[in-house]
């Protein structure tokens, strides 16, 4: 059962065919067997306990939580050594939202360390694997949540966005991955990464339980002064499928053919199967244009976001210490025990991040690094806005192909010939802007996506258009090992 | 170009309370580079300095001050203390700092 849709588990809830209860066991019982596949989780929460089903429609219907949002008196280690007993005594501003539209937290799923990665393979609790094919990856960093939700566990899970960490998991496992408006859902209880773009979103199968969720776990919150009142966007309401007339751009830079000299049998297949989609599009009266942006722009966006986000996470995670919460470090005085503490407790990418971010805020190199790369972070954005004048939304294909196999992967910065394929999620947190990833495609047995961004507070156009291209594909409700070519 | 050297790499890994081994030494040493390759593309563009820097994802973000309403949210200590690794009574317990 925990394989339904929100709306569909809601109604048999309801009409009293299947208890919370019984949900509840099964998402549990589920949860070790993919646990034992995918090594998704870093806890399940065994004692979860069936709620009252009210007309809220996520009452008494099982989630997940992904590992770096605060759980009272439940363990939340952002998958990190450092935070490895850490128990929070407060839940998420998000999370207690769900608590009180009476959904129930079943387990804490697996991340790349503190969000900082994109492979899911640097959780502490070990490698995350893609349930869809077990010698592959998930992406990262939501990685467990969309493994989860893949995996049918439940019909969603909590995930958060730094630079993709949603949308191209979500590709690589078949979901729907959605990061609202920055700032619609409060960042108070998420494990902070990078102040500036951090936005809490989630996984689902379709995307009217994207809708749902978001719905539910937003609010202005005076605990997040970045929160902005949203309570007259009814996102699930305001769902009707009608984007005639809607103008659609996608960047020739990021999708002809010509730009990818050695194209790969793979990559020809899924710009193919984009081409497909905007054609299912343009069949609904959605009108898709071909927009150029400059190529040494694009090119900077890697750069810009390592720039950014490492320096803001090396002032995020100076907390962590080890003195006044997590494991105590060896040492002969504190600055030994600090030391002790972070050199064993961080895995070595995000060492290697942390490092980058400290000598870009040094004094001397803030304004060549740090300040120019927020400069060009505007460049970037403003451009966008330019285009959202004009246009409703940009559409674009995620990642050059299917998820990667494990062994292949390459954790470094980028190679020059797919970057902007591989990168240019990361538009959509620099300028705040709602994005969402919906499955398009099957390539030799593995999903791929296709990705809709539009400007800020315009959640509600983006999610109709993508449901709009969902009602007109074959993808929507897939579990892992539902070929659907 | 900036040269980039090991003993940096240590230095600014140390200035942060991390220790790095040789393998993540080398592997931040490229990765300078590949940025500061970035960086100096980003030098070239046209009035570069003119640009203000974006700080925040939404250009309407508003900053307002919180009423005073004189209460004031706390946490118990002994709620705090529940995470650490080493305290005595109600107080985190660390080697001397001052001798």
């Amino acid at each position: 059962m925990t394989e339904l849709s929100i709306e569909k588990l809601h109604n048999l809830l309801i009409n009293g065919e299947i208890s919370s209860e019984a949900l509840i066991k099964e998402a549990i019982a589920k949860s070790y067997e993919v646990q034992k596949k995918c090594n998704a989780f870093v806890t399940i929460i065994e004692n979860a306990k069936a709620v009252e089903v009210t007309d809220n429609l996520l009452s008494g219907i099982p989630y997940g939580i992904k590992d770096n949002y605060s759980t009272k008196g439940i363990l939340s280690t952002g998958s990190s050594n450092t935070l490895k007993n850490y128990i929070p005594i407060f839940d998420a501003t998000a999370v207690e939202q769900l608590k009180k539209a009476g959904a129930v937290a079943v387990n804490k799923t697996a991340l790349d360390e503190f969000g900082m990665g994109g492979t899911g393979t640097t959780a502490h609790t070990g490698i995350i694997k893609n349930p869809w094919d077990l010698s592959r990856t998930c992406a990262g960093s939501s990685s467990g949540s969309a493994a989860a939700v893949a995996a049918g566990v439940y019909p969603y899970a909590l995930g958060s966005d730094t630079g993709d960490s949603i949308r191209k998991p979500a590709a690589f496992c078949g979901i729907v991955g959605y990061k609202p408006t920055y700032g619609m859902i409060s960042r108070y209880g998420l494990f902070p990464f990078a102040s500036s773009l951090d936005t809490c979103g989630v996984l689902t199968r379709n995307v009217k339980d994207a809708a749902i969720v978001v719905d539910a776990m937003k609010k202005q919150d005076e605990k997040d002064l970045t929160s902005w009142a949203s309570k007259d966007m009814h996102l699930y309401e305001s769902i009707n499928g009608e984007v005639k007339g809607k103008k659609l751009f996608y960047i020739k830079e990021i999708v002809d053919e010509s730009n990818y000299p050695n194209i790969s049998e793979e990559l020809k297949k899924h710009l193919q199967i984009f081409k497909e989609s905007l054609k299912k599009l343009e069949a609904q009266g959605v009108i898709i244009e071909e927009v150029s942006i400059d190529k040494e722009l694009l090119k900077t966006i890697p750069s810009v976001y390592v720039c950014i986000s490492c320096a803001e996470a090396t002032s995020n995670m100076s907390n962590l210490t080890g003195i006044a919460f997590g494991p105590r470090g060896n040492g002969e005085n504190i600055y030994e025990i600090m030391k002790n503490h972070r050199t064993v407790g961080f895995s070595p990418l995000i060492k290697r991040r942390f490092v980058i971010g400290s000598y870009i805020l040094q004094k001397e190199n803030q304004e060549r690094y740090f300040v120019n790369a927020q400069r060009v972070r505007r460049l970037i954005v403003d451009r966008m806005k330019e285009l959202f004048k004009k246009y409703d939304a940009l559409i674009l294909p995620v990642s050059k192909g299917v998820a990667p196999k494990l062994d292949e992967l390459n954790d470094e910065i980028n190679d020059e010939s797919t970057v902007l394929l591989e990168e240019h999620l990361q538009i959509g947190n620099f300028g705040g802007f709602p994005s969402i990833t919906i499955p398009n495609g099957m390539i030799n047995k593995m999903p791929v996506g296709i990705n809709i961004t539009g400007n800020c507070f315009d959640d509600i156009n983006v999610l109709n258009i993508a449901y709009a291209l969902e009602s007109q594909m074959n993808y929507k409700d897939m579990t892992a090992g539902d070929y659907r070519e | 170009m900036n040269n980039f050297t090991r003993e940096m790499v240590d230095e600014y890994a140390n200035k942060l309370l991390i220790g790095l081994t040789e393998e993540e030494n080398k592997l931040v040493l490229k990765e300078f580079n590949i940025i500061d390759a970035n960086m100096q593309l980003i030098e070239k563009f046209p009035d570069i300095k003119k640009i203000e820097p974006m700080t925040h994802a939404l250009d309407s973000y508003e900053y307002e001050l919180k009423e005073e309403t004189g209460e004031v949210e706390s946490i118990e200590i002994e709620d705090l203390l529940k995470n650490c690794g080493c305290y005595e009574e109600r107080e985190i317990k660390v080697p001397r700092v001052i001798n």
